[in-house]
């Protein structure tokens, strides 16, 4: 039983991890789908998000709500400036774009081991969510099952947004032919930088959110941005439930898979990353944000 | 649905030389190449260390270069195939055999079969696609680095002795020679790239890089071509990482970790699509990431963030400042 319970235990774990990767992957999949780019800066808007938690939370519930707006804010901000600063490049070649993401994310991380030095910081979940309950004859912490809930309903609301709104509607038709768009008054600029900000905003909550799970320390950029960037791979790079679908796999797979097998779990990754690609057959550049 | 993408143009080495430029070309190869050979008797020890770094981090950049610059392909996961080099040359120094060149070797094989093992997921994508899936394969291979302890020491990585000239010879201890040495082997490999370039394939790839389609419609075997430039390139990157494992007698995960991927996608931009441009790239960005990094207090990653933007935003007056440089050096020639 107790062995059982472990497994349970773990694979709650996963899915709490499945989900926080699945709302940082749907951002990076915002921005891949509707301008092309590869935003190699994304792992350091969640980062930013991260260390925001670490300033302002410190086990206070308000604290907690201060720093969750303030992340909607940043994240608003950060998405609209790398918007900004993509601009000059539009209808230039991939590299450069990936270039000044690459140096964005350079100079942030300097920043950050600047100000907040290169020791991980422990991020405490607010004090009413601190606590834990009995889930399968183990202390399982409440801020983890409240985590799940909140990405569950920030993925419902994302799909929505997408498929129902006016707002979704526009940034479909952007997406799936820019001329013809403009043609019908649609403003593409406004919409990519809208999309930029929408996936900026969807990383820096994550990091908000996440940071009681997986906090802020150097490294987390790239981390977050390499799972994230498995799930967009995995996950089609179309549809949200097909990010889903792979955020919790890569969630259980680095979870279950490593108390299972600790060595063989990055090789179970690489080979469902290779059985999609081989399966999939040959693909371009896939625009995001189609059908769900 | 498929976007069509606008690859970059080639402005490589492709257009007839008349024999005066030409051979203010090599004079000026040959004067680059006799100061490289003499630095260890002119700068101090330093000095020495940050160019043999760079020399490694060339060969890793003109791998990246073949697919960038020559094939029209954003390569992220060059560093993979420099990694398995790097181990393979590791563990035959561990195992008992010590001698450089034929690490050297054995770095290149194992570099190309990984590369020829994972070509066909690489190039089932192009562009920001292929971008993603060379991006995937580094961090997988990074990870499985990390987690592979049993072959690869794990995040405390493999320790190694100096190598060897060949079987029996003193180790190369002082860090001149292993300067000479890494040195020797990158004017080796930059000569077989440079063959490769005028080669056929070095063509082909060209012209994949141009227009695809096209190419396909010729009749080129397109898939094939590319495959074969991956492995070349797979090649390359694995030669460098026996070079790694003769200057620094240590490898470990960071090695092919993301911030070396993204510095050698950086000397490749650099580059602006050439070979010696990719060389010069490595120089500049050990130079700014150590040298001058090293002068403002650690703040390295921050001067090679502002490299990185200016490359971006620079890069069309980088494509011309080559053709200028290029041309000056023939007008020179004639006179």
């Amino acid at each position: 039983m107790g062995q059982t319970g472990m497994y349970v235990v773990t694979a709650i774990d996963g899915v709490a991890f499945g989900l926080l990767l699945f709302v940082v992957a749907a951002g990076l999949m915002l921005i891949f789908g509707v301008m092309g780019i590869l935003n190699l800066a994304h792992g350091t808007l969640y980062l930013a998000g991260a260390y925001l938690a670490y300033l302002l939370t410190n086990g206070n519930l308000w604290g907690f709500g201060l720093a969750l707006a303030a992340g909607v804010a940043l994240g608003t901000a950060g998405g609209a400036a790398l918007s900004a600063v993509l601009r000059p490049l539009t209808g230039r070649d991939h590299l450069d774009q990936a270039l000044v993401t690459l140096g964005v994310a350079f100079l942030a991380a300097d920043g950050f081991t600047t100000v907040f030095d290169a020791a991980p910081l422990p991020v405490t979940a607010p004090r009413p969510l601190d606590g834990s309950i009995d889930v399968a004859g183990h202390g399982y912490p409440v801020y983890r099952l409240t985590f799940i809930v909140v990405a569950a309903a920030i993925g419902a609301g994302l799909h929505l947004v997408i498929r129902r709104s006016t707002a979704g509607v526009l940034l479909r038709a952007t997406v799936s032919d820019p001329p013809m768009a403009a043609a019908t008054g649609i403003n593409a600029g406004r919409v990519r930088t809208a999309a930029m900000a929408g996936g900026g905003v969807l990383a820096v909550t994550a990091g908000v959110l996440g940071a009681p799970l997986l906090g802020p320390a150097p490294g987390v950029d790239t981390t977050v941005l390499v799972l994230s960037l498995i799930v967009v791979v995995l996950g089609g790079a179309g549809s949200t439930g097909g990010t889903l679908a792979a955020a919790l796999l890569v969630g259980q797979v680095q979870t279950v898979g490593v108390l299972l097998a600790p060595a063989a779990a990055p090789f179970a990754l690489f080979s469902a990353l290779l059985i999609v690609l081989v399966v999939r057959g040959r693909t371009g550049d896939v625009p995001a944000v189609r059908a769900a | 649905m498929t976007t069509t993408t606008v690859t970059p143009v080639n402005d490589a080495p492709t257009a007839p030389y008349s024999p005066a430029s030409r051979r203010s070309v090599h004079v000026a190869v040959a004067a680059v190449i006799l100061t490289a050979v003499a630095l260890p008797g002119v700068v101090d020890a330093y000095t020495i260390s940050l160019a043999t770094t760079a020399l490694v981090l060339a060969v890793l950049a003109m791998s990246t270069q073949l697919l960038v610059g020559v094939a029209g392909l954003p390569a992220f996961g060059q560093v993979a195939y420099f990694g398995v080099g790097a181990y393979t040359a590791a563990l035959l120094a561990q195992g008992g055999t010590t001698t450089g060149p034929f690490h050297l070797a054995a770095a290149a094989v194992t570099g190309a079969i990984a590369a020829a093992v994972t070509a066909p997921l690489a190039l089932r994508t192009r562009a920001t696609g292929f971008l993603m899936v060379t991006f995937a394969i580094q961090s997988l291979a990074a990870t499985a680095a990390a987690r592979w302890t049993r072959v690869t020491g794990g995040d405390e990585g493999l320790h190694t002795s100096a190598v060897t000239l060949w079987a029996g010879a003193a180790p190369l201890t002082n860090a001149g020679h292993v300067y000479l040495y890494v040195l020797a082997c990158v004017l080796a490999l930059g000569t077989v790239v440079a063959l490769l370039l005028r080669s056929r394939l070095g063509l082909v790839l060209r012209g994949c890089a141009d227009h695809e389609p096209r190419m396909a419609a010729l009749g080129h075997r397109v898939g094939a071509e590319l495959t074969t430039g991956y492995v070349a390139a797979g090649a390359l990157a694995g030669a460098g990482g026996a070079l790694l494992v003769a200057v620094n007698r240590y490898v470990s995960p960071a090695d092919m970790g993301f911030d070396v991927a993204a510095v050698a996608l950086l000397a490749a931009a650099i580059g602006a699509g050439t070979m010696t441009g990719a060389v010069a790239g490595a120089f500049a960005v050990v130079a700014a990431r150590d040298w001058l990094g090293g002068t403002t207090g650690g703040h390295g990653p921050a001067l090679l963030g502002l490299l990185f933007l200016t490359v971006a935003y620079g890069r069309p007056h980088l494509t011309p400042l080559t053709r200028w440089a290029r041309s000056a050096l023939a007008s020179k020639g004639k006179t």
